[in-house]
């Protein structure tokens, strides 16, 4: 079987992204966005099959660095478009009629979409600490 | 009171005539990772640890001081 190191992929990798970027780049100049999605497509599943080839270990550093940003992605993320709904919504709730006609109406669809992609955020991130937690060993107080 | 681990990674690898290269593709990890540990930006998990203590046949305290801070 046939196997490569990290090095090689990581130069694979760029050359095909460069290729990949040029190949947009010309799509989206002369207006064939099928083009661009196609090359997109292909290059992602070359790069998996690529990398499916590779010995790659993500080592542990990298794991730890990955849940911080992860953390802090998250810390940042969710109350910002909590707070981004409340702002949104709140002039049209507040009674008054001019924020309940004309464009203040789409403001207010925004808002509603910001709302549900907060709760939803915090839902998966509540279900996933919920499983996370029994898999290493919370809960289980005896 | 604040403690604080430090190594002597560097010490042992220079002992076993390893580069930081040679180091990270003995223990699967990357150059970056040997590197952050021994300027102690990183501490390894116990598992990184007892594969540094094994191969370089020394128990895991000879490696790694733990070093109780005021």
């Amino acid at each position: 079987m046939f196997h490569m190191d990290r090095k090689k992929y990581k130069q694979i990798r760029v050359v095909v992204l460069l290729f990949l970027g040029a190949i947009v780049g010309v799509s989206v100049i002369t207006n064939s966005y099928m083009l661009a999605a196609i090359t997109i497509f292909i290059g992602l599943l070359f790069l998996v099959l690529v990398r499916s080839k590779t010995k790659i270990t993500i080592d542990e550093r990298e794991i730890t660095i990955r849940e911080k940003a992860a953390q802090m992605t998250y810390a940042i993320f969710a109350p910002t478009i909590g707070i981004g709904a409340f702002l949104l919504l709140f002039p049209s709730n507040s009674g008054l009629s001019v924020f309940s006609k004309g464009e203040w109406t789409y403001v207010e669809s925004l808002g509603t979409v910001l709302a549900y992609l907060a709760l939803f955020l915090i839902t998966l991130y509540a279900i996933s600490y919920h499983f996370l937690n029994r898999k290493y060993g919370g809960g289980n107080d005896q | 009171m604040e403690a604080a681990m430090t190594n002597k990674l560097k010490v042992y690898r220079a002992m076993g005539d390893l580069t930081q290269e040679q180091l990270a593709d003995e223990l699967r990890v990357s150059r970056q990772t040997v590197n952050a540990i021994e300027s102690n930006k990183y501490q390894p998990s116990l598992e990184l640890a007892f594969k540094i203590a094994h191969l370089f046949k020394v128990k895991i305290e000879d490696i790694f001081i733990y070093k109780k801070g005021e």
